[in-house]
Formats: C-alpha cells, sequence, structure tokens
C-alpha cells in the first residue's frame, strides 16, 4: 500500500508541473520605439514571479520568464502593459525559454 | 490679471511639484514613471521639465522656461507648473499615434515689465511614429498680461534603420518652429540628430543661423 501511495504521490507530483508555464509570450499592439517601451520591463520586473524580460520591437512581443511554481496572471499582465501604455493583442504560456526566445530574435527566425 | 512676485510664481510652479514636457517626443511616459528633460532651443528659448506620471493617461510637474527674443532682446523667465493628458492613442501593428493636450499656470518675469505676471500655459500636440517615420505638430501658449507667445512645433523624421528594444536608434530631422509675441521672425528650421539607447535620449543639430539645437531626456 505504502509503494502504491508513494508512487500516486510522484505521478501527482510529475502531472502537476505539465502545462505549467516557463514563460508568458504576448504580443502587443503600439511597439515602435524602443525608448518609450521602457515602462514594459520596468512594470514587468516588479513581479516577484518574474525571473526575465525580452522585448522585441520587430516581432511585436514581449516575454517574461518566470520562477518555478509561481505566475503572473493574464488581468495583471493586461493591466501592467496596459498601464505603460499599450495594447495587449494576444498572451501564450509556453514552455520555451526566454534564452531561446531571445536568440530567435536576434537572429530573426521568429 | 492677478499679479504677485516672481519668487511666488516660482513657488507656485514647486509646489506643482512635477510636471510635463512641451518639448519632448510624448509629454507622458508611463505609469509610475519619471522623466527630467532639458532643451537649448537655439538661443531663443531655454527649458528645463521634470513630470511624473501616475498612470500612462495623464502626468504632471513643473517646468521653466526663459526665452530671448531675437528681434528686441526682451527676455521672459516663466516657472509653472502644468498637467498633461492623453486624449486619444491608438496603438496599431506597426504604428503608434497620440493626441496630447495640457494646461498649467505659473509666473513670469520680463525685461520689459516690473514684477511678476500670473502666466497661464496651455498646449497639445499630435504625433504618429513607426519604426522609420516620425511626425508631430505641437502648440504651446503662454499668456500673461505683459504678454502672449505661442511656439509651435512641427518635426519630421526618418530612421535609416529600425532599430530593435535593446539597440541605439538613430533619427534624423526637420523642424520647424515659430514664435510669436516678437520673439522670432519667420520660421526657425532646424537639421537634427537624434539617438536613444535605454533610457537615455539625446537630440542635437543645428538651425539655419547656426545656432546649436539640443535636448537631453531621460525617463527613470
Amino acid at each position: 500500500m505504502n509503494y502504491r501511495k508513494a508512487i500516486s504521490t510522484i505521478l501527482l507530483l510529475l502531472l502537476s508541473t505539465i502545462g505549467q508555464a516557463e514563460t508568458i509570450e504576448v504580443t502587443v499592439n503600439g511597439l515602435v520605439c524602443g525608448f518609450c517601451a521602457q515602462g514594459i520591463e520596468k512594470r514587468l520586473r516588479r513581479f516577484p514571479a518574474t525571473v526575465d524580460v525580452l522585448v522585441s520591437l520587430e516581432q511585436r512581443l514581449v516575454a517574461v520568464s518566470l520562477n518555478a511554481d509561481t505566475d503572473i496572471s493574464d488581468a495583471n499582465l493586461t493591466e501592467a502593459l496596459e498601464g505603460a501604455g499599450y495594447a495587449v493583442k494576444a498572451i501564450r504560456r509556453t514552455e520555451t525559454p526566454i534564452a531561446v526566445l531571445r536568440e530567435q530574435v536576434k537572429a530573426g527566425r521568429r | 490679471m492677478p499679479r504677485y512676485s516672481h519668487c511666488a510664481g516660482v513657488g507656485v510652479a514647486l509646489l506643482g511639484a512635477l510636471l510635463s514636457p512641451a518639448s519632448m517626443a510624448k509629454p507622458i511616459a508611463f505609469a509610475g514613471g519619471t522623466t527630467a528633460m532639458v532643451e537649448y532651443g537655439a538661443g531663443t528659448m531655454e527649458e528645463a521639465q521634470v513630470f511624473f506620471a501616475p498612470t500612462h493617461r495623464y502626468s504632471v510637474g513643473a517646468g521653466y522656461l526663459k526665452l530671448d527674443s531675437d528681434v528686441d532682446g526682451s527676455e521672459r523667465n516663466i516657472a509653472y507648473a502644468r498637467a498633461n493628458l492623453l486624449a486619444k492613442r491608438w496603438n496599431l501593428e506597426a504604428a503608434q499615434a497620440n493626441v496630447f493636450a495640457w494646461g498649467g499656470a505659473g509666473g513670469a518675469s520680463g525685461s520689459d515689465f516690473s514684477g511678476g505676471a500670473f502666466t497661464g500655459n496651455a498646449g497639445a500636440q499630435a504625433d504618429y511614429e513607426t519604426r522609420r517615420v516620425y511626425a508631430s505638430l505641437k502648440t504651446d501658449l503662454y499668456d500673461s498680461s505683459e504678454f502672449t507667445h505661442r511656439i509651435d512645433t512641427l518635426q519630421l523624421g526618418i530612421a535609416p534603420y529600425a532599430h530593435e528594444y535593446e539597440e541605439l536608434a538613430v533619427w534624423l530631422l526637420v523642424q520647424g518652429r515659430t514664435y510669436t509675441g516678437n520673439l522670432y521672425r519667420g520660421t526657425e528650421w532646424a537639421a537634427l540628430l537624434r539617438v536613444f539607447k535605454g533610457s537615455v535620449w539625446i537630440e542635437a543639430g543645428v538651425t539655419e543661423d547656426g545656432n546649436l539645437q539640443s535636448m537631453v531626456m531621460v525617463n527613470f
């Protein structure tokens, strides 16, 4: 019985991590000026969950990587970006590391 | 119009505590952001401003404007408090357009009148920007019992390349500026180079008269 319980617990722990977002990717309208977009990074870095922030004017992309087992709700994310003066068009939760996104943006592969 | 001392005018402006810039690309930064700006306008105007934006919709702050007439040598020193409003913003896929309006009050002294003069301020700006094209039109009015000056500024710019967020942005601009109230005859044209990276914005160039036109702005 104890053996079964241990396996169940492990399975539950594994299942609980499936689908958990590591990175939030946001499509944003109005991203044309790097100076003006400073507010995006400043506001997003205030969230305790935030590890790193990527902004790409070319890709209309704002990406936030999160600490493990933490999250920023869509509502809070939208409020932060709108507070910076921009329009949120789409929010996606992915497991693509932000370092990979950064390389893709640099290489123009997105 | 009521009058009071120049010191009182400065006090009113400082009590206003925080302000917005008429000369900036945008008079409101972002919610919780503070912007400081200084401009040297070809010997005709010098301005310093600081403003704080509680939300991206408005900002409040204070500024100081010095005007030197090219026509009769008269001088104005205006200290003011001001509030700026983002009246309308269009966030498009590859562009942003804005309409701003502002109003304020302060005090002024001048070389051709004694004491201080209560001064009202009102203005508006419309701008359109992509990563390669920039256009803005701004009007800024200062009115008192002793003078009325309106400064209208047109800026048209192109970027040689579309900058990314963490890259240096480079812009080439033409600026046309007119002054009313005997400050300058005709339109003062200037060619400008604008660069910015991170939170620092620098603009410098020369007018057709060979005078320096420059501006530095910092967001924090």
